[in-house]
């Protein structure tokens, strides 16, 4: 019996000592692109006889709570995602280098320490404007290609506005900012992000400076507010302030809206929704004078955890991804996102995507520098104000002293 | 046995007691002494919740929770209205509903179980049900019935929305305190009551001067638990409201239905502002104690012995 037993145990040992080698687990924040990465990681596990273990945390939910969740407890993962400066800051103490990795000669999106090593794997490139249906707008007589400042937009909306009965629209724009939904990213970090580099060049930071210094360009700000203003006459409030992500998906989908106030990684749930009419992006031209670009960038990067001894199979890993074909399929095909790297050459076929693809092989881009924010402002502080703007408790002048407050509270 | 071990019947009788006491202090030192003993070193340091260091800032948290936070101010205000209103609401609801279980009515054991089986229910799955309730169902039948109250979601209106939050969570959890009331009326003597039929006592004055004052034992735990579950309520806050809508306190713009428990939350992990978490923890630990001790107290004084 004794000798039974110290069999069993000593056979527990080796199972556990085995699975303990191989196991990689990562944290990472894309729910759309969950199923995706999780049926990859299976056929690399069962290829390479690695372990890859995938926890999504995101969407709705927050993933940066995930992380740190994951971190206290123990079990720190030896792949996870930051969004930019502020996660890169947080963790630089478990981030590994990666400058010999095979994967880095294929991109130029990698994100680099200050001292200009390479440090996270680009998860892909993601872009977004202001989504529109190209059928609603050729009822209503509107080239697309003249929206690229302001009053293009104004006018555009009102003519929509005037013939809603007609082309059955419930509202001119699909917008969801909720605090309730926990939507207030998609105001206070994307809608926001136009204020801080739209018009400008990719390096120029300048206007994210001095938010953090907590000083706004007058001038630009204004125009920025009026901007705002206009998308918050034309949406549906109640929508904004009650609805989900899918909810908001469903009224552009269903041909209720004719813009929509998301970015391409919405694509999976387009295609599952089996939306079958033509859609690109339009600019966030919030100025008079003209804009011709959309915000593409980068939104995360995997970096390595060096404090888990699993550097190796978790670089093999990131290198699988972008320098195999299995690994191109996966990011074209399956996770629908369009692929940071030089050496892929798919072409994806969803319309977002797609439409994001043009906007960056044309060279018409302006970056991301939300995430260069302070934790929890923009979705926490700004996200609120938006919402009150939508649901009427301010107005314009209202809003514009408020996020002006706020931001000026960063620099306290 | 007793030479062996050099040890005499009652020492022995003591070791077993010991040993028998040690998984369980053991396991309460560790998840809730030493915790509760570093959470309150870490209220005093600027740690953020990841980086190996922290720094001793001494009562800077403190301070700074009490004079330029806003939020925590609202969240204390809003916890407090929610925790009032919802003490009353349940357990004026488990004891109507006790009364009604433990009457002659049809069917008893089955309102029993039924009351009850709310309580089984996650509260984050229970407020995503909820949250679809308020948001798309009840404005979906206000709108096809022209009612204009109806029409608008209650959990995104800051006047109705602790409102919505006490409706959710009486009936989650109303009928588990109404299995309290209903053990202590089971445990009431039957001849009592008979006595006071036979004088001629109507069901009303039967409830007001022999059930009540007879289940005070049973009022101060109802209490106790409805009035500490209130306070420390997190889950059904998360998932049904998340805190908002968003509103505009004099100059501030605040969270309106976002409870201390939340907002605890947010600040550590949201706003990366571990330390001030746990201040904000170490300041709700004592509030919750201090009332909860009063409550405890005021009701003990109430209760009669048979």
């Amino acid at each position: 019996m004794k000798k039974i037993l110290a069999i069993v145990l000593a056979m527990v040992m080796v199972l556990g000592a085995v699975s303990a080698m191989a196991d990689i687990t990562i944290v990472q924040n894309k729910v759309e692109i969950d199923a995706a990465l999780q049926e990859y990681a299976a056929a690399y596990s069962a290829k390479t006889g690695a372990n890859v273990k995938v926890i999504t945390g995101g969407g709705s939910s927050d993933y940066n709570t995930v992380l740190k969740a994951e971190f206290a407890s123990g079990s720190e993962p030896d792949i996870f995602v930051i969004e930019g400066p502020s996660g890169y800051e947080l963790y630089k103490e478990k981030i590994a280098t990666m400058n010999d990795a095979e994967w880095v000669q294929y991109t130029a999106a990698a994100y680099l320490d200050p001292n200009g090593d390479v440090v996270g794997f680009p998860v892909s490139v993601e872009g977004y404007g202001l989504a529109y249906n190209k059928d609603i707008l050729d009822k209503a007589g509107i080239d697309p290609a003249t929206l690229v400042n302001v009053d293009a937009y104004k006018a555009a909306f009102e003519k929509l506005d005037s013939m809603k009965a007609e082309l059955g629209l419930d509202a001119i724009v699909a917008m969801a900012g909720g605090t309730a939904t926990g939507m207030t990213w998609t105001t206070g970090l994307h809608n926001f992000n136009v204020y801080l580099t739209v018009g400008l060049d990719r390096n120029d930071t300048s206007i994210i400076d001095k938010v953090l210094a907590g000083e706004v360009d007058e001038e630009r700000f204004h125009q920025y507010c009026e901007y705002v203003a206009l998308l918050m006459q034309y949406c549906d409030p109640d929508l904004f302030v009650n609805g989900t992500q899918d909810m908001q998906l469903a009224s552009f989908a269903n041909g209720k809206t004719a813009f929509y106030h998301q970015g391409n990684w919405m694509d999976p749930n387009i295609v599952a929704l089996g939306v079958d009419f033509p859609m690109a992006y339009a600019p966030h031209a919030f100025m008079h004078e003209d804009t011709d670009g959309i915000l593409v960038n980068p939104p995360s990067w995997y970096v390595v955890n060096k404090t888990t001894g699993n550097y190796d199979e978790a670089v093999a890993f990131l290198n699988s991804i972008a320098c195999t074909e299995e690994g191109h399929d996966y990011m074209v095909n399956k996770a629908a996102m369009v692929p940071a790297f030089t050496n892929v050459e798919i072409a994806p076929a969803t319309p977002l995507s797609k439409s994001v693809m043009e906007w960056n092989a044309a060279g018409k881009t302006y970056s991301w520098q939300q995430y260069k924010l302070p934790d929890g402002f923009g979705m926490g502080t700004l996200g609120p104000i938006y919402e009150l703007l939508a649901n009427g408790t301010l107005d314009e002048a209202g809003f514009e002293a408020m996020v002006k407050a706020a931001i000026a509270g960063i620099a306290k | 046995m007793n030479e062996r071990s050099g040890l005499s019947s009652k020492q022995r009788r003591k070791l077993t007691e010991f040993l028998f006491l040690v998984p369980t202090v053991l396991a309460f030192i560790m998840v809730i002494i030493i915790p509760f003993i570093y959470g309150i070193y870490y209220s005093f340091t600027d740690w953020n919740g990841v980086s190996t260091s922290a720094n001793f800032i001494g009562l800077s948290n403190y301070k700074e929770i009490f004079t330029n936070d806003p939020q925590f101010l609202r969240s204390f205000l809003v916890t407090t209205e929610f925790t009032l209103f919802n003490v009353i609401a349940v357990n004026v609801v488990s004891f109507l509903l006790s009364l009604l279980v433990t009457s002659q009515v049809k069917g008893k054991n089955f309102y029993r179980a039924a009351y009850f089986v709310p309580n089984l229910i996650g509260g984050i799955v229970l407020g995503s049900i909820w949250q679809f309730v308020f948001a798309n169902i009840l404005p979906g039948i206000g709108k096809s019935l022209g009612w204009a109250f109806l029409s608008k979601s209650f959990i995104t209106n800051a006047n109705t929305v602790i409102g919505a939050l006490v409706t959710v969570n009486t009936w989650q959890y109303a009928g588990y305190i109404m299995m309290i009331y209903v053990a202590s009326i089971q445990g009431i003597s039957r001849s009592v009551l008979e006595a006071a039929e036979v004088d001629g006592a109507t069901y009303p004055t039967v409830v007001r001067h022999i059930l009540m004052p007879l289940m005070a034992n049973a009022f101060t735990i109802s209490l106790f638990l409805t009035l500490t579950n209130s306070f420390k309520m997190y889950d059904v806050n998360l998932a049904l409201t998340n805190g908002g809508p968003a509103g505009l306190v004099g100059t501030n713009i605040v969270n309106m239905s976002e409870f201390l428990a939340l907002n605890i939350y947010n600040t550590a992990f949201k706003y990366s502002k571990m330390a001030q978490g746990q201040a904000k923890a170490v300041v709700f630990f004592v509030i919750l104690m201090v009332v909860s001790l009063i409550q405890v107290s005021y009701n003990k004084s109430k209760e009669v012995e048979m």
